[in-house]
């Protein structure tokens, strides 16, 4: 028995100091589901917290499966009433009992008390008494009914019983080849010696099965020993008190080591277990603290859990309207039941589907994602072989699927901190725009209206000056259009609301329509094209496009001087196109190649009229179709813009296979061509 | 007798300033500010032309195409909002005759409602033009022979036939869609490269600059125009 006192498992010290604590401990038999209903309703009463404890003892692996499945039942249904369900394993039930109600400083603990044949000294008498003696807390015992008749095995626990079957048969064996061997021996060998014989047979065997089958080897040893080696023969009469002594202290040696064997056995098993679970949990931890983001971060714990169940995981979570949808692993199968435990799952916030006792039906176990109380979605593994491995990794289980909860709302809660930055980074844009909006408009519509007001305060003025103020106020206008244009776009593009309408455009047409959309500007300014005759189609957003052009166009027309001429280039090269706009004006100040497609960014601040937006919008068009954009000065003089867009892979060729409505001449068929 | 025009439009001071030019340049024009509205001017009263506003706050423009479609082919321009690409072909593919882009200029208006003119008049008069002449480029559609300042061209069946759809629909727009069922047929509505192709073929072949083209005009994200020859 451990000395001192633990630190209590967080979840229960938190928050519910001073009132009382309730342990209930639950035998595995089918008076655990009466223990539980009796501590519930105790709690109730008290107002107490409660546990429903079990201890595994090396036993345990021998029990019935029906009281296994009671005790599972049972915990189960300890956790839907609200009490705490917690696994020790240790050899013995009361030590444990005390230890843990001492760590968690209970102050009443439930025992049942059973007539029961099988374990009458764990679960009867003498536990209860050993409570009452080192407790020192309140102890209540249950009278639980006789246990019950163990009848036959069902069918699904065939290979249990197969593998007693085999344990006893291998004792039962052993103990005969011994004897033997023993025989064969026994012309040069003492009692004494056959004595160590049968030792060493007893305890190799209790190394290879589990108890029962041990101690019948052990039995079973001494008996042989007796009938066969002790005068006088083939009777177990013992001629010579001494021969008692030898066999007497033989089968204390024998129960001794076979409870050892034993009992070293269940220990190491219970490490690996443990071992095994400390090591998926914190290399699960590990995986997940590197997931740079939701995706990879599911995927992680999708492709870890998969590994270490040895099971098809996937990941469920509720989408925006609350709905479970499926967000890693693979999906669901077309069953109406799996999703519908899926979401008893989510909302009761208790483990449920197949080898539970809930909703069993299905293929799959769901297990609720991250702390208990606040799920953030729902595990959903299917194991290999649903058979009764389930209750042994529950716990396992609902451990490292809250720990991909905990990681998921990690992640949540720095999503919402980056997005936050965002939001920040926005409203300074906001604030930026507004300024300079506020600016770049008025300017057009001061003119507007002091054109206009001028109109019609006069009457007089003469015809020349009222054309030319009409024409004031129409230039404007159009400027104002632009520039509410471009502010559009570009919220349009910030708000990833463009949506991409790509389809193979020829490039000379688009600029074509561009330089048309520019010609009264263009007007006496020297254009030179040098358009490569043999450009094949590009997959453009063909209005996108066309803006990208107009702006580079506006551009090298504001700032270079009006008579010097703009060249417009665009050639093939390697997988793409590159397209060049020069203007032959004062360049780019040195420094600003990069920054002049930062939004708002003007070179000469104040000389001339725009918001800053027109190149920054070319770019982000540009980009989204694939390509590249960069701005320099050129060695002759005056700023090049350049972009590129990728060729695509199956652009159609200019080389007549289109189509042609054929055979006869074709305004004589206008339809269906074939 | 003037020709009489319908404008659907909800904004007071577009139709102020319409009120204030059209009527000068040799119109009569009935003024609606709604869809039902003008949907009733427009079949209790014969008009020549009808400008349709796409932002009614009663019926969708779609909707009053439709309807006036059911019983009259009176030319119907649309006046929309720039941004408008995939709303305008919708109505033009609807049965609209051309459109505007707001904001626009009295000239270009004036210019669409010549050109809408001159096709019903052409339509009503079931007059066939044999021969069509804008710039430089003389179509002789008798005898199916194309010419450009006084030089013959040689067209592919398919170029010819792409040239002579534009021309039945000269002046106005003409959609992606409408162009490729008319030369290609139904099923290659969606093959726009095809139409790109053959354009820019027919461009080479008629234009002095491809690159900047004087008559076959691009209309962005809707469809090409033929410039008409009163432009």
């Amino acid at each position: 028995m451990p000395e001192g006192v633990q630190a209590p498992p967080k979840e229960t010290a938190a928050g519910t100091e001073g009132r009382p604590r309730l342990v209930v401990c639950l035998p595995p038999s089918e008076g655990a589901l009466e223990l539980v209903r009796l501590a519930h309703r105790r709690a109730a009463a008290l107002g107490a917290d409660w546990f429903a404890l079990t201890v595994e003892t090396p036993g345990q692996a021998d029990l019935l499966p029906q009281k296994q499945e009671a005790l599972r039942q049972a915990l189960q249904w300890a956790a839907q009433l609200g009490g705490q369900v917690v696994r020790a394993s240790g050899v013995r039930v009361g030590p444990e009992i005390l230890r843990f109600a001492r760590e968690n400083r209970a102050t009443c603990i439930l025992v049942g008390k059973a007539g029961g044949r099988r374990r009458p000294r764990l679960w009867g008498r003498s536990l209860a008494d050993c409570l009452l003696r080192h407790s020192g807390v309140e102890v209540w015992i249950v009278p639980l009914p006789e246990g019950e008749p163990e009848g036959a095995a069902p069918r699904g626990t065939r290979p249990r019983f197969r593998r007693w079957l085999w344990e006893y048969g291998l004792a039962v064996a052993g103990v005969g080849l011994t004897s033997t061997v023993a025989g064969l021996l026994s012309p040069w060998l003492s009692f004494t010696g056959l004595a160590l014989l049968y030792l060493l047979a007893v305890a190799l065997i209790s190394a290879t099965v589990s108890r029962g089958p041990a101690l019948l080897a052990a039995a079973a040893g001494v008996a042989a020993a007796d009938f066969l080696f002790v005068p006088e023969y083939w009777s177990f009469r013992l001629a010579y008190p001494d021969y008692a002594l030898t066999l007497v202290v033989m089968l204390a040696v024998s129960i001794i080591i076979s409870g050892l064997t034993a009992r070293s056995r269940f220990q190491a098993r219970v490490a690996r277990l443990r071992e095994r679970q400390a090591a998926a949990m914190s290399e699960l931890g590990q995986k997940l603290s590197l997931a740079a983001n939701r995706e990879t971060l599911l995927a992680t714990a999708v492709a870890h859990l998969g590994e270490v169940l040895e099971a098809r995981v996937s990941v469920l979570l509720p989408g925006p309207e609350g709905e479970l949808t499926l967000a890693a692993g693979p999906p669901l199968p077309e069953d109406v039941r799996e999703s519908m435990v899926a979401r008893w799952v989510y909302r009761h916030r208790h483990p449920a589907g197949a080898g539970t006792d809930t909703l069993p039906a299905v293929r799959a176990l769901y297990v609720p994602l991250g702390p208990p109380q606040d799920p953030v979605g729902v595990l959903r593994v299917e194991l290999p072989d649903q058979g009764l491995v389930v209750s042994e990794m529950l716990p396992l289980l609902q451990g490292l699927a809250r720990q991909v909860g905990l990681a998921l709302e990690r992640e949540e809660l720095s999503r919402q901190a980056r997005a936050a930055q965002v939001e920040i980074e926005a409203e300074r844009l906001r604030n930026i725009l507004l300024s300079s909006v506020s600016h770049d408009l008025r300017t057009p519509l001061t003119v507007i209206a002091g054109s206009a007001s001028t109109l019609l305060e006069n009457p007089g003025l003469d015809k020349a000056t009222r054309a030319e103020l009409a024409h004031n106020i129409y230039e404007e206008a159009r400027r104002l259009d632009r520039l509410v244009h471009n502010l559009l776009e570009m919220s349009r593009l910030e708000s990833g609301r463009v949506e991409l309408h790509p389809d193979w455009h020829d490039l000379e047409e688009v600029l074509g329509s561009a330089l048309h959309q520019l010609e009264t500007r263009l007007q006496g300014r020297p254009l030179v094209l040098e358009l490569d005759p043999d450009l094949p189609l590009v997959q453009v957003d063909a209005i996108l496009l066309e803006r990208v052009l107009i702006n580079l166009l506006d551009n090298a027309l504001k700032y270079s001087p009006g008579d010097r001429p703009i060249t417009l280039k665009a050639h093939r090269s390697k997988g793409e196109v590159v397209v060049e706009v020069a203007d032959h004006g004062p360049g780019l100040p040195p420094g600003a190649e990069a920054r002049v497609f930062d939004k708002f960014y003007q070179a000469a601040p104040g000389t001339h009229r725009g918001v800053g937006l027109g190149l920054s919008i070319c770019r982000s068009i540009v980009e989204m179709h694939g390509g590249r954009m960069e701005a320099a000065n050129r060695p002759e003089g005056g700023a090049v813009f350049r972009f590129t867009l990728p060729l695509g892979k199956d652009a159609p060729a200019d080389n007549g296979e289109m189509p042609h409505p054929q055979g006869q001449a074709p305004h004589e068929t206008p339809h269906s061509p074939y | 007798m003037k020709p009489r025009i319908l404008l659907i439009e909800d904004d007071v001071h577009i139709r102020r300033f319409l009120r204030a030019s059209l009527p000068t340049q040799g119109y009569e024009l009935l003024e609606a500010a709604d869809g039902r509205e003008g949907l009733s001017l427009a079949a209790s009263q014969p008009v020549e032309v009808i400008l349709l506003d796409l932002g009614l706050p009663d019926l969708e423009g779609l909707e009053i195409i439709r309807q006036v479609r059911q019983w009259s082919r009176v030319p119907i321009i649309v006046l929309s909002a720039r941004d408008q690409e995939r709303e305008k072909v919708i109505t033009l593919d609807a049965g609209a005759d051309d459109y505007l882009t707001k904001p626009f200029g009295v000239g270009e208006l004036l210019a669409r409602i010549r050109v809408a003119l001159r096709r019903s008049m052409q339509d009503r008069e079931g007059r066939e033009e044999t021969v069509f002449e804008v710039g430089n480029i003389r179509v002789d559609l008798e005898k199916r022979r194309v010419f450009r300042g006084g030089e013959e061209v040689h067209l592919t069946p398919t170029e010819y036939k792409l040239l002579t759809v534009l021309i039945r629909h000269a002046g106005k727009v003409v959609t992606h869609r409408q162009l490729l069922k008319e030369v290609w047929g139904p099923s290659f509505v969606d093959q726009g490269a095809y139409l790109r192709i053959f354009v820019r073929h027919l461009r080479r072949k008629l234009e002095d600059n491809p690159a900047r083209p004087a008559f076959l005009l691009t209309d962005p994200g809707v469809g090409y125009r033929l410039r008409a020859p009163e432009e």
